[in-house]
């Protein structure tokens, strides 16, 4: 069969741009499709401004050079993965109470990975130069190769998987799922290990992150299914989703719950007896409120909503996973700027700064309007998607 | 083929600030303190008056280091930043895709976004400047009126540097992250 044959054998429903718009009115639906429409409004006009200004256009510095746009663009890769996670459950893996979702999620990984390519070309300064090189001067020795070059083969295996889902060959799906998986997850650690492999960062140096991306990406993983799930039930869950959700309810504590033991022992042995460089950095971030935010909307209140009822109160989830997700978005935010808190100089045996500061970052108009029009991009692709193919579990499954 | 280094006998320095400027001048490199390659660092005031501290005023000029393991190497995703092969760290602005890493990385502070390039750029020891017309001195040493810098070929047992080498005693900056800075702060 040739590829053209091959393409034309994938189920897809024939829509118009009227179907796009043919969705129920209500309060909620048109609120989200004119955020969305706005948000992508506001990603035209982020990018011109980029393009007239190039990085003045953003708030970074010599000393903050990463920004919002690279929490952002982790922001999504972890969706993206954790997705991948919760989809491979079903399909790789063969846990049937998860089959139902593996469609919906593995889309939704695909979509979210290109909603973050689609903010981070934004913030590589030459992403064509970027491409070119990549493959004629590799640099093996940078995580950022393997974290991009990865995620390139990543999301082609995702692609794929999906088209096998779509034709409901769910062997070949599976094969080519163990090794979406597989790719995605040596992709995700890679990007834990650009900052892991920072030694002047002592605040970001270590195994930590490349372990804690690949946790923090299944509960990511978890809020974004109990989210899609319930738009798309209208929170009305049919009995095997409604197993199906309280059974990832269960896993979202425990990973929670390793998360609070991970942090816990990060900031402990961050602070323990003051290294400079790390334990200043741990102290100060634990004064800070947007670590706080974290601390609360992703541990705290989904541990207590959950534990209440051991993951029966579905409706309740929900909307944790939604506050859930801003939280996630923080924590991203707070992981890039920790590690360009503390001024570099500072750090030199023989100091010739005055007095120790912390790097100041805020987020400059540009950035923040690309960012929301990631987002934008992301629930717009989403929707087309669930529009053109079916994303729900077969019959027979 | 050479090893090429600096040492900088700091203590003579006097804050004029004339190499700053020679190194702006000689590789073109745009104004404001967030552009430079090289610039003269103050050590702060200890003490209260009129009980101060005047060994804690020191000058410390300083740059990239130079490093012979450069973690701006290691991070670079397209070799753009590559050892020349007088063991200078240089950057490739064909390859440069400006994502910034090196920046992150480098425990120096040493490397800033140059806006006529648009790449990620540093000191190059005036390679593609002055060495390259045959000169043996960098801008920054050339200008110095204390002779703070000495600028040489380690691989060269007569060469200047070698020789203040063997008989002074030195440190480099945070000798412990394992960079081997080709600066020598001499004491
Ligand atoms: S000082 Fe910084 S820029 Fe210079 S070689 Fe070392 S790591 Fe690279
Ligand atoms: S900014 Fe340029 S020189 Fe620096 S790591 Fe990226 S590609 Fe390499």
């Amino acid at each position: 069969m040739s590829i053209k044959e091959f393409i034309a054998t994938i189920p897809y429903n024939r829509i118009s741009l009227r179907d796009l718009f043919a969705f129920e009115k209500s309060p909620v639906n048109i609120l989200i499709a004119l955020m969305t429409l706005s948000f992508l409004v506001m990603f035209a006009l982020g990018v011109a401004i980029y393009l007239e200004h190039g990085h003045h256009a953003y708030g970074v510095s010599r000393q903050h050079p990463w920004g919002l746009l690279i929490a952002v663009y982790i922001f999504f890769v972890v969706s993206s993965t954790g997705l991948c996670i919760v989809g491979s459950l079903g399909d790789v893996f063969g846990f049937k109470d998860y089959m139902a979702v593996s469609k919906r999620a593995i889309f939704g990984s695909i979509v979210t990975i290109i909603s973050g390519f689609a903010v981070i070309a934004f913030e590589i300064g030459h992403p064509v130069t970027m491409v070119i090189y990549n493959v004629l001067s590799p640099g093996l020795t940078s995580a950022i190769w393997w974290m991009g070059t990865l995620y390139g083969i990543y999301l082609t295996f995702m692609v794929v998987e999906f088209v096998f889902l779509l034709r409901n060959d769910m062997r070949m799906a599976r094969y080519v799922g163990f090794f979406g998986l597989m790719f995605g997850l040596l992709a995700h650690s890679n990007l834990g290990g650009v900052f892991g492999f920072l030694n002047a960062r002592p605040i970001a140096n270590g195994v930590f992150y490349p372990t804690y991306f690949i946790l923090t990406a299944f509960i990511t993983g978890i809020f974004i299914t109990f989210i899609i799930l319930g738009f798309r039930y209208k929170l009305n869950f049919t009995e095997e989703i409604k197993k199906l959700l309280t059974g990832l309810a269960k896993i979202q504590a425990l990973l929670i719950s390793i998360l609070i033991f991970f942090v816990s022992w990060k900031m402990l042995t961050d602070i323990y007896d003051g290294l400079p460089g790390r334990a200043d950095v741990a102290l100060h971030i634990l004064g800070s409120w947007t670590f706080w935010i974290e601390v609360v909307l992703v541990m705290i209140v989904p541990m207590v909503v959950i534990l209440r009822n051991m993951g029966e109160n579905l409706k309740a989830i929900f909307w944790i996973s939604l506050s859930g997700m801003i939280g996630i978005f923080f924590m991203r935010y707070n992981l890039v700027h920790d590690a360009q808190l503390k001024p570099l100089q500072m750090l030199k045996i023989k100091e010739y700064q005055l007095a120790p500061e912390w790097i100041h970052y805020f987020p400059s108009a540009a950035e923040i309007m690309i960012s929301l029009g990631g987002l934008g991009l992301c629930i717009l692709l989403y929707f087309i998607g669930s529009k053109l193919f079916n994303l729900d579990a077969d019959a027979h499954h | 083929m050479a090893r090429y280094a600096m040492a900088l006998d700091y203590k003579n320095c006097i804050d004029c600030k004339a190499c700053e400027v020679a190194c702006k001048e000689e590789n073109g490199i745009l104004l404001g303190a967030d552009k430079q390659r090289i610039w003269v660092g103050h050590g702060e005031i200890k003490g209260e008056y009129p009980f101060l501290d005047i060994t804690s005023n020191t000058f410390m000029p300083s740059q990239c280091q130079q490093c012979e393991t450069a973690p701006c190497e290691s991070v670079c995703p397209t070799h753009a930043t590559y050892y020349d092969e007088n063991g200078v760290v240089r950057v490739d602005s064909e390859k440069c895709i400006l994502c910034s890493y090196c920046m992150v990385a480098c425990p120096y502070d040493a490397r800033y976004v140059d806006d006529r390039t648009h790449i990620v750029d540093k000191c190059n020891f005036c390679s593609d400047t002055r060495l390259v017309r045959g000169e043996t001195t960098t801008a920054c040493q050339a200008t110095c009126p204390t002779k703070v810098r000495i600028f040489g070929d380690l691989d060269d047992p007569e060469s200047e540097i070698s020789q203040v080498l063997r008989v002074r005693e030195y440190f480099t900056l945070k000798p412990h992250l394992g960079t081997n800075p080709k600066l020598f702060y001499l004491t």
